[in-house]
Protein backbone atom coordinates (compact mmCIF):
# COMPACT_ATOMS: atom_id res chain seq x y z
CA UNK A 1 0.00 0.00 0.00
CA UNK A 2 1.17 3.26 -0.80
CA UNK A 3 2.35 5.71 1.84
CA UNK A 4 -0.35 8.39 1.75
CA UNK A 5 -3.10 5.48 1.36
CA UNK A 6 -1.55 3.97 4.81
CA UNK A 7 -1.55 7.29 6.61
CA UNK A 8 -4.83 7.14 5.51
CA UNK A 9 -6.15 4.21 6.78
CA UNK A 10 -4.48 4.81 10.20
CA UNK A 11 -6.54 7.72 10.52
CA UNK A 12 -9.46 6.31 10.07
CA UNK A 13 -8.52 3.50 12.68
CA UNK A 14 -7.69 5.92 14.83
CA UNK A 15 -11.18 7.57 14.64
CA UNK A 16 -12.54 4.40 14.82
CA UNK A 17 -10.89 3.70 18.04
CA UNK A 18 -12.52 6.74 19.59
CA UNK A 19 -15.95 6.12 18.07
CA UNK A 20 -15.95 2.62 19.83
CA UNK A 21 -14.71 4.17 23.55
CA UNK A 22 -17.46 6.51 22.97
CA UNK A 23 -20.00 4.27 21.96
CA UNK A 24 -19.02 1.77 25.12
CA UNK A 25 -19.40 4.33 27.08
CA UNK A 26 -22.89 5.10 25.74
CA UNK A 27 -23.90 1.42 25.98
CA UNK A 28 -22.90 1.25 29.81
CA UNK A 29 -25.06 4.33 30.42
CA UNK A 30 -27.87 3.23 28.69
CA UNK A 31 -27.88 0.12 30.50
CA UNK A 32 -28.00 1.71 33.57
CA UNK A 33 -30.95 4.05 32.65
CA UNK A 34 -33.23 0.82 31.60
CA UNK A 35 -32.40 -0.77 34.91
CA UNK A 36 -33.47 2.37 36.64
CA UNK A 37 -36.13 2.65 34.60
CA UNK A 38 -38.03 -0.10 36.25
CA UNK A 39 -37.91 0.99 38.99
CA UNK A 40 -39.89 4.46 37.99
CA UNK A 41 -43.45 4.46 39.01
CA UNK A 42 -44.65 4.92 35.68
CA UNK A 43 -47.43 3.84 33.66
CA UNK A 44 -46.81 0.45 32.35
CA UNK A 45 -46.46 1.20 28.46
CA UNK A 46 -44.71 4.09 28.54
CA UNK A 47 -41.91 1.87 30.47
CA UNK A 48 -42.44 -0.82 28.08
CA UNK A 49 -42.18 1.33 25.54
CA UNK A 50 -38.98 3.59 26.38
CA UNK A 51 -37.31 0.09 27.52
CA UNK A 52 -37.90 -1.72 23.80
CA UNK A 53 -36.78 2.14 22.14
CA UNK A 54 -33.77 1.79 24.70
CA UNK A 55 -32.77 -1.81 23.67
CA UNK A 56 -32.96 -1.15 19.84
CA UNK A 57 -30.77 1.87 20.01
CA UNK A 58 -28.11 -0.27 21.76
CA UNK A 59 -28.70 -3.49 19.04
CA UNK A 60 -28.19 -0.82 16.36
CA UNK A 61 -25.31 0.84 18.12
CA UNK A 62 -23.54 -2.01 18.14
CA UNK A 63 -23.95 -3.57 15.02
CA UNK A 64 -23.49 -0.48 13.14
CA UNK A 65 -20.54 0.10 14.76
CA UNK A 66 -18.82 -2.37 16.77
CA UNK A 67 -19.97 -5.09 13.44
CA UNK A 68 -18.77 -2.14 11.05
CA UNK A 69 -21.98 -2.20 9.12
CA UNK A 70 -22.06 1.68 8.89
CA UNK A 71 -18.24 0.92 7.17
CA UNK A 72 -19.09 -2.10 4.78
CA UNK A 73 -20.57 -2.68 2.32
CA UNK A 74 -24.59 -1.74 1.78
CA UNK A 75 -25.58 -5.03 1.05
CA UNK A 76 -24.22 -6.85 4.04
CA UNK A 77 -26.71 -4.12 6.12
CA UNK A 78 -29.66 -5.35 4.13
CA UNK A 79 -28.55 -9.10 4.76
CA UNK A 80 -28.73 -9.10 7.76
CA UNK A 81 -31.70 -7.05 7.84
CA UNK A 82 -33.45 -9.42 5.82
CA UNK A 83 -32.87 -12.34 8.61
CA UNK A 84 -34.29 -9.70 11.51
CA UNK A 85 -37.78 -8.71 9.49
CA UNK A 86 -38.29 -12.68 9.08
CA UNK A 87 -37.57 -12.93 12.91
CA UNK A 88 -40.30 -10.38 13.24
CA UNK A 89 -42.05 -11.26 11.08
CA UNK A 90 -42.38 -15.05 13.05
CA UNK A 91 -42.79 -13.32 16.13
CA UNK A 92 -45.96 -11.26 14.67
CA UNK A 93 -47.10 -14.70 12.94
CA UNK A 94 -47.01 -16.29 16.21
CA UNK A 95 -48.54 -13.05 17.98
CA UNK A 96 -51.63 -13.47 15.45
CA UNK A 97 -51.55 -17.44 15.99
CA UNK A 98 -51.95 -17.62 19.65
CA UNK A 99 -53.89 -14.54 20.54
CA UNK A 100 -55.61 -16.39 23.66
CA UNK A 101 -55.10 -14.92 26.54
CA UNK A 102 -53.82 -16.73 30.42
CA UNK A 103 -54.49 -20.29 29.75
CA UNK A 104 -53.82 -21.71 33.56
CA UNK A 105 -56.58 -20.14 34.53
CA UNK A 106 -56.68 -22.57 37.61
CA UNK A 107 -53.97 -20.84 39.30
CA UNK A 108 -56.39 -17.92 39.39
CA UNK A 109 -59.75 -19.76 41.14
CA UNK B 1 -14.08 -2.75 5.72
CA UNK B 2 -10.84 -1.19 5.53
CA UNK B 3 -9.38 0.20 2.75
CA UNK B 4 -6.54 -2.21 2.80
CA UNK B 5 -8.28 -5.20 3.35
CA UNK B 6 -11.00 -3.91 0.05
CA UNK B 7 -8.09 -4.02 -1.77
CA UNK B 8 -6.39 -6.95 -1.18
CA UNK B 9 -9.15 -9.91 -1.37
CA UNK B 10 -9.16 -11.63 -4.16
CA UNK B 11 -12.13 -9.97 -6.87
CA UNK B 12 -15.82 -11.23 -6.19
CA UNK B 13 -18.96 -10.69 -8.19
CA UNK B 14 -19.96 -8.73 -4.97
CA UNK B 15 -17.04 -6.91 -3.79
CA UNK B 16 -17.60 -8.70 -0.55
CA UNK B 17 -14.69 -11.01 0.98
CA UNK B 18 -16.84 -14.59 0.79
CA UNK B 19 -15.44 -15.58 4.48
CA UNK B 20 -17.29 -12.38 5.38
CA UNK B 21 -20.54 -12.80 3.31
CA UNK B 22 -21.07 -15.65 4.50
CA UNK B 23 -20.50 -15.45 8.35
CA UNK B 24 -23.50 -12.25 7.86
CA UNK B 25 -25.55 -14.53 6.11
CA UNK B 26 -25.67 -16.93 8.71
CA UNK B 27 -26.26 -14.17 11.37
CA UNK B 28 -28.96 -13.04 9.37
CA UNK B 29 -30.16 -17.02 9.95
CA UNK B 30 -29.11 -17.23 13.31
CA UNK B 31 -31.34 -13.85 13.75
CA UNK B 32 -34.38 -16.13 12.49
CA UNK B 33 -33.29 -18.77 14.89
CA UNK B 34 -33.61 -16.91 17.84
CA UNK B 35 -36.55 -14.65 16.74
CA UNK B 36 -38.11 -17.94 16.84
CA UNK B 37 -36.74 -18.91 20.52
CA UNK B 38 -37.63 -15.26 22.23
CA UNK B 39 -40.96 -15.39 20.27
CA UNK B 40 -42.09 -18.58 21.69
CA UNK B 41 -40.94 -17.62 24.85
CA UNK B 42 -42.95 -14.66 25.11
CA UNK B 43 -45.72 -16.52 24.16
CA UNK B 44 -45.84 -18.98 26.50
CA UNK B 45 -45.52 -16.35 29.00
CA UNK B 46 -48.52 -14.90 27.47
CA UNK B 47 -50.73 -17.68 28.17
CA UNK B 48 -49.15 -19.39 31.27
CA UNK B 49 -48.07 -16.34 33.10
CA UNK B 50 -47.98 -17.52 36.71
CA UNK B 51 -45.14 -20.22 37.06
CA UNK B 52 -44.35 -23.58 38.13
CA UNK B 53 -44.78 -25.92 40.45
CA UNK B 54 -41.49 -28.03 42.09
CA UNK B 55 -40.88 -31.37 42.79
CA UNK B 56 -42.72 -31.24 46.13
CA UNK B 57 -45.55 -29.69 44.76
CA UNK B 58 -45.19 -25.84 45.85
CA UNK B 59 -46.09 -23.35 43.68
CA UNK B 60 -43.87 -21.01 42.55
CA UNK B 61 -44.30 -17.41 40.90
CA UNK B 62 -41.45 -16.87 38.15
CA UNK B 63 -41.66 -12.85 39.07
CA UNK B 64 -39.44 -13.96 42.60
CA UNK B 65 -36.78 -15.97 40.55
CA UNK B 66 -34.95 -13.30 38.93
CA UNK B 67 -31.84 -11.34 40.40
CA UNK B 68 -31.65 -7.92 38.46
CA UNK B 69 -28.01 -7.08 40.03
CA UNK B 70 -26.53 -10.64 38.21
CA UNK B 71 -28.43 -10.14 35.42
CA UNK B 72 -27.04 -6.43 35.09
CA UNK B 73 -23.89 -7.38 35.41
CA UNK B 74 -23.83 -9.84 32.87
CA UNK B 75 -25.36 -7.77 30.79
CA UNK B 76 -22.45 -4.63 31.52
CA UNK B 77 -20.27 -7.67 31.47
CA UNK B 78 -21.02 -8.92 27.64
CA UNK B 79 -20.91 -4.97 26.19
CA UNK B 80 -17.80 -4.71 27.61
CA UNK B 81 -16.47 -8.13 26.09
CA UNK B 82 -18.18 -6.66 22.43
CA UNK B 83 -16.32 -3.15 23.03
CA UNK B 84 -12.80 -5.03 23.46
CA UNK B 85 -13.58 -7.23 20.34
CA UNK B 86 -13.85 -3.75 18.57
CA UNK B 87 -10.41 -2.98 19.97
CA UNK B 88 -8.96 -6.06 18.59
CA UNK B 89 -10.37 -6.34 15.31
CA UNK B 90 -9.30 -2.52 15.34
CA UNK B 91 -6.10 -3.70 16.38
CA UNK B 92 -5.90 -6.54 13.89
CA UNK B 93 -6.45 -3.92 11.14
CA UNK B 94 -3.64 -1.54 11.96
CA UNK B 95 -1.01 -5.03 12.15
CA UNK B 96 -0.73 -4.61 16.34
CA UNK B 97 -0.80 -8.24 17.30
CA UNK B 98 0.49 -7.41 21.16
CA UNK B 99 -3.13 -5.34 21.30
CA UNK B 100 -5.09 -7.66 19.50
CA UNK B 101 -3.45 -10.61 22.40
CA UNK B 102 -4.48 -8.31 24.94
CA UNK B 103 -7.96 -7.35 23.84
CA UNK B 104 -8.76 -10.70 22.82
CA UNK B 105 -7.66 -12.16 26.28
CA UNK B 106 -9.90 -9.27 28.13
CA UNK B 107 -12.66 -10.60 25.60
CA UNK B 108 -11.84 -14.43 26.26
CA UNK B 109 -11.93 -13.72 30.43
CA UNK B 110 -15.40 -11.30 30.02
CA UNK B 111 -17.00 -14.14 28.48
CA UNK B 112 -16.16 -17.07 30.47
CA UNK B 113 -17.69 -14.67 33.52
CA UNK B 114 -20.59 -14.20 31.54
CA UNK B 115 -20.56 -18.17 31.63
CA UNK B 116 -20.33 -18.50 35.25
CA UNK B 117 -23.15 -15.88 35.89
CA UNK B 118 -25.21 -18.22 33.56
CA UNK B 119 -23.77 -21.01 34.99
CA UNK B 120 -24.63 -19.91 38.75
CA UNK B 121 -28.53 -18.61 37.72
CA UNK B 122 -29.18 -21.70 36.54
CA UNK B 123 -27.71 -23.37 39.49
CA UNK B 124 -29.95 -21.00 41.33
CA UNK B 125 -33.38 -21.70 39.63
CA UNK B 126 -32.71 -25.55 39.88
CA UNK B 127 -32.06 -26.04 43.15
CA UNK B 128 -35.62 -23.50 43.05
CA UNK B 129 -37.38 -26.11 42.02
CA UNK B 130 -37.54 -24.68 38.41
CA UNK B 131 -36.40 -27.52 35.85
CA UNK B 132 -36.68 -27.89 31.86
CA UNK B 133 -39.24 -30.66 32.26
CA UNK B 134 -41.77 -28.86 35.30
CA UNK B 135 -43.19 -26.03 33.51
CA UNK B 136 -43.87 -24.13 30.42
CA UNK B 137 -41.34 -21.25 31.95
CA UNK B 138 -38.85 -23.72 32.60
CA UNK B 139 -38.71 -25.52 28.99
CA UNK B 140 -38.53 -21.68 26.78
CA UNK B 141 -36.51 -20.04 29.61
CA UNK B 142 -33.82 -22.75 29.84
CA UNK B 143 -33.86 -23.28 26.19
CA UNK B 144 -33.52 -19.55 24.94
CA UNK B 145 -30.99 -18.70 27.95
CA UNK B 146 -29.12 -22.18 27.20
CA UNK B 147 -28.71 -21.72 23.23
CA UNK B 148 -27.11 -18.49 24.20
CA UNK B 149 -24.84 -19.70 26.77
CA UNK B 150 -23.94 -22.32 23.61
CA UNK B 151 -23.07 -19.67 21.14
CA UNK B 152 -21.07 -17.06 24.07
CA UNK B 153 -19.36 -20.81 24.93
CA UNK B 154 -18.49 -21.82 21.00
CA UNK B 155 -17.21 -17.81 21.18
CA UNK B 156 -15.22 -18.27 23.28
CA UNK B 157 -13.61 -21.34 22.56
CA UNK B 158 -13.19 -19.98 18.58
CA UNK B 159 -11.13 -16.82 20.58
CA UNK B 160 -8.91 -18.96 22.61
CA UNK B 161 -8.03 -20.98 19.66
CA UNK B 162 -7.37 -17.53 17.64
CA UNK B 163 -5.52 -16.08 20.63
CA UNK B 164 -3.22 -19.57 20.44
CA UNK B 165 -2.78 -19.35 16.80
CA UNK B 166 -1.87 -15.98 16.66
CA UNK B 167 2.10 -17.37 18.57
CA UNK B 168 2.42 -18.86 15.74
CA UNK B 169 3.08 -16.22 13.58
CA UNK B 170 0.52 -17.15 10.97
CA UNK B 171 -2.33 -14.99 11.64
CA UNK B 172 -1.16 -12.18 10.09
CA UNK B 173 -1.57 -9.83 7.16
CA UNK B 174 -5.29 -9.42 5.35
CA UNK B 175 -6.64 -13.15 5.99
CA UNK B 176 -5.61 -12.81 9.59
CA UNK B 177 -7.53 -9.24 9.69
CA UNK B 178 -10.13 -11.04 8.04
CA UNK B 179 -10.54 -14.15 10.25
CA UNK B 180 -10.63 -12.04 13.14
CA UNK B 181 -13.29 -9.81 11.71
CA UNK B 182 -15.03 -12.99 11.21
CA UNK B 183 -14.89 -13.84 14.82
CA UNK B 184 -15.88 -10.49 15.65
CA UNK B 185 -18.98 -10.17 14.09
CA UNK B 186 -20.20 -13.70 15.83
CA UNK B 187 -19.11 -12.77 18.86
CA UNK B 188 -21.36 -9.19 18.63
CA UNK B 189 -23.78 -11.14 17.06
CA UNK B 190 -24.35 -13.07 20.71
CA UNK B 191 -23.63 -9.11 22.54
CA UNK B 192 -26.66 -8.14 20.65
CA UNK B 193 -28.84 -11.44 21.58
CA UNK B 194 -28.34 -10.85 25.03
CA UNK B 195 -29.53 -7.04 25.13
CA UNK B 196 -32.72 -8.28 23.71
CA UNK B 197 -32.85 -10.88 26.12
CA UNK B 198 -31.84 -8.97 28.71
CA UNK B 199 -35.43 -6.34 27.86
CA UNK B 200 -37.81 -8.78 27.13
CA UNK B 201 -37.13 -12.07 29.27
CA UNK B 202 -35.32 -9.92 32.57
CA UNK B 203 -36.47 -6.66 32.57
CA UNK B 204 -39.99 -6.56 31.57
CA UNK B 205 -40.92 -9.14 34.80
CA UNK B 206 -39.99 -6.10 37.13
CA UNK B 207 -43.29 -4.08 35.07
CA UNK B 208 -46.66 -2.78 36.28
CA UNK B 209 -48.39 -3.09 39.80
CA UNK B 210 -49.37 -6.43 38.98
CA UNK B 211 -46.69 -7.91 36.94
CA UNK B 212 -46.22 -7.42 33.09
CA UNK B 213 -48.07 -10.53 32.70
CA UNK B 214 -50.53 -9.46 35.33
CA UNK B 215 -50.65 -12.29 37.57
CA UNK B 216 -50.82 -10.13 40.45
CA UNK B 217 -47.30 -10.28 41.44
CA UNK B 218 -44.85 -7.81 40.79
CA UNK B 219 -40.80 -8.72 42.09
CA UNK B 220 -40.47 -7.36 45.18
CA UNK B 221 -38.53 -4.03 44.86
Amino acid sequence: MSAPLAKEFLTEEVRRYHHFITLALWLAAITGVEIVLIFIPLPLAVIFTLLCLLSAVKFFAVILWFMHLIYDHRLLFWVFIAGLALAFATFAALLALFHVDRIDTKWFS
Amino acid sequence: MSQVAESSHAPTSTGIDHKKLIMWLFLASDCMFFGTLISTHLIYRKLYPTGFTDAEGHQHFVQRLFDIELTSFSTFILLMSSFLMALAVSAMHKGQIKSFRRNVLGVIIFGLIFLGCQVYEFTHFYHMGLTIQNSVFGSTFYVLTGTHGTHVAIGVLWLILLYFYSFTGKLGGHVGALDVEVAGLYWHFVDIVWIIIFTVVYLIEYLGPNGFWGTGLPIAK
